[in-house]
């Protein structure tokens, strides 16, 4: 193998690959890209650095001028330090026996290859299943990825659960105190009409943040049976193996009516709660009392120390004092990307609805993000 | 079990010699034979010490003093000068009914038994402590197809438990009516390279809710 490419697109590409390989690979081929030149199509005049740890694949191509192709495959953490720190300059990359040399300007690497042969066979892209902007998804993804659950006791709440239902996308996760759930429209391929697969959470939301940000679409990819998920953008390919695992019934959880409403002010809201909550201690709470036109938060006791702040808001219902634990409403907040949001509930002990709000309090339909309040003292 | 707090100096003749100069310290005799002696801190190690058998025989010193001498069948010695006697204390304590397995891990096993299928559907116990040559498996199951699988449980998974693990599953598939033998690590919490090298060796990572298996509810409020 013997080619020519730009320092700039190997650098992404390589980092965009190596960022999902195994930190502690089991078998030290798994830690390695694979870089193939020209493998097969000869008139595919571009260089494709991939990745697999078999949960997750990535593979992105880049440009490249190619004098003799072939494949080699070279530890990925360092490939990708190296090429962080190149000069501006194009890189010539050849094979040599076991090892490969790096030329940009007056650099020059060496680095020990490891066995093609052994090297895993990557995953086919899935049939494609629809797409949406990548923008879109990516945000999708993030406001929804906070709500599940980080330890692996329950496996499917670590999962973000993804239904398609015609032309309509829901993304929901929870993790049993919280529920976010985000639901909007994407272009179907033909005849898909009704899916539901579960994705790991945390591998969804970092492919979504680096594919989401390119500004193309994002292409969704299903393979049912062999329990993958294939997502493509600007150039990318990623797979990740589903969870095999039952989603909670969560449809039922929602609330059907309230008997609070109030409107509140993001920012200021978001700001206080993490001024009060510096005498919540860790998992405590931060307690809501609604009044007439004003919010009043609390935290902390006799104890600890204690904070209060006031803030006006626009409330209907009976005056009520309900207390969430600080951290899950700030992330509540921060999910809805908006100013304004509208906050319904019935009792102190029933699951709140937060949902984003337009200027006039109206609320802008799609998310939702149900929180459990914790118990109030005594 | 004599307990005896003593100005003392203490001398070890045998494959070395070692001097512990006069000071106060606590000679703990056993009903084994055994003597130890023990300065005011390391926990439940001794300065020195004899172990059984051996014989303690005690004479008269100077100045109303004592010396104690411990030798065993080697012609090893422990020579205890002892200047003044400042405490002298024996008591029966009777037969030691042995270290009980850490609790939650013995609990840990039983629920896990009583809930098997927590591993998965159509899972079905065989037995708990199921013997092997080199010491019984914490529990024997079959999965839904009937194939055996070994469980290791442990409360915080690390490395040794596959081991350990990877041992039984060595043995238990030379057995021809069991192979092949599955393997399932579960505990309440597993370190990263546990989960790596269990996995690796193709053995199935689970993490156990304790107190969900005690069915005893978390009294937050959750969704569901």
């Amino acid at each position: 193998m013997k080619i020519r490419v730009e320092r700039d697109g190997l650098a992404e590409a390589v980092a965009w690959v190596a960022r999902s390989l195994p930190s502690r690979p089991s078998v030290p081929v798994l830690g390695g890209v694979l870089l193939e030149a020209g493998a097969g199509d000869a008139d595919t005049d571009a260089l494709t650095v991939s990745g697999f740890d078999y949960e997750v694949s990535a593979t992105v191509g880049v440009p490249a001028t190619i004098a003799d192709g072939g494949r080699t495959l070279v530890s990925g953490r360092l490939l990708a330090d190296i090429t962080k720190s190149l000069p501006a300059q194009p890189v010539d990359i050849a094979v040599d026996g076991a090892r490969v040399s790096i030329t940009c300007g007056n650099a020059r690497f060496s680095l020990p290859t490891m066995p093609v042969e052994d090297y895993p066979q990557l995953p086919a892209q899935p049939s494609f299943a629809g797409e949406l902007a990548g923008d879109a998804f990516g945000q999708a993804v993030a406001q929804v990825a906070i709500a599940s659950g980080k330890d692996d006791t329950l496996p499917m709440l670590t999962g973000m659960r993804l239904e398609i239902n015609g032309d309509s996308l829901t993304m929901v996760a929870t993790d049993r105190f919280r529920l976010a759930m985000k639901e909007f429209s994407w272009q179907p391929a033909e005849g898909i009409t009704e899916a539901a697969v579960l994705v790991p959470a945390r591998t969804l939301a970092e492919a979504a943040k680096s594919l989401g940000s390119s500004g193309s679409n994002v292409r969704l990819g299903l393979a049912s049976g062999d329990g993958l998920l294939g997502l493509a953008g600007s150039g990318r390919f990623a797979t990740t193996r589903l969870l095999d695992a039952e989603f909670p019934p969560y449809r039922q959880l929602l609330p059907s009516q309230h008997t609070s409403r109030a409107v509140l002010e993001v920012p200021a809201l978001a700001e206080a709660i993490k001024r009060v909550s510096l005498v919540a201690e860790r998992g405590t709470q931060v307690r809501l009392e609604f009044g007439e036109g004003s919010l009043r938060l609390t935290a902390g006791g006799d104890d600890e120390g204690s904070a209060e702040e006031e803030l006006p808001v626009e409330h209907e219902g009976e005056p009520v004092t309900i207390a969430f634990n600080p951290a899950y409403l700030t992330d509540g907040l921060a999910a809805l990307n908006s100013d304004r949001a509208e906050l319904t509930f019935t009792t102190p002990s029933r699951p709140a609805l937060l949902k984003p709000a337009d200027e006039d309090g109206k609320v802008a339909p799609g998310y939702l993000y149900l929180l459990m309040p914790v118990r109030l003292p005594g | 079990m004599r307990l005896v707090l003593a100005r003392c100096q203490v001398d070890y003749a045998g494959r070395l010699t070692a001097h512990l100069p006069m000071a106060n310290r606590l000679l703990l005799v056993k009903s084994d034979g055994s003597v130890s002696v023990h300065s005011d801190d390391r926990a439940y190690k001794p300065l020195n010490w004899m172990s059984p058998p051996c014989w303690l025989t005690e004479d008269d010193g100077e100045n109303g003093g004592a010396v104690w001498t411990v030798q065993n069948k080697a012609g090893e010695k422990l020579v205890i000068t002892i200047e003044q006697v400042l405490h002298d204390l024996a008591h029966e304590l009777g037969a030691e009914p042995g270290l009980v397995k850490d609790g939650v891990e013995a609990h840990l096993q039983e629920l896990l038994a009583e809930h098997i299928v927590t591993l998965g559907d159509g899972y079905s116990l065989v037995r708990r402590e199921f013997p092997t040559a080199i010491g019984p498996v914490d529990i024997l199951a079959r999965d839904a197809e009937g194939i055996a699988v070994a469980v290791e449980i442990k409360r915080r998974g690390e490395i040794d438990g596959v081991e350990q693990l990877t041992r039984y599953l060595e043995l238990l598939n030379r057995d021809p009516l069991l192979a092949p033998v599955r393997g399932v690590f579960a505990a309440q919490i597993i370190k990263p390279q546990a989960r790596t090298l269990a996995e690796d060796r193709g053995i199935r990572c689970v993490t156990l809710d304790y107190d969900a298996l005690r069915g005893i509810e978390s009294d937050e409020f959750r969704l569901f």
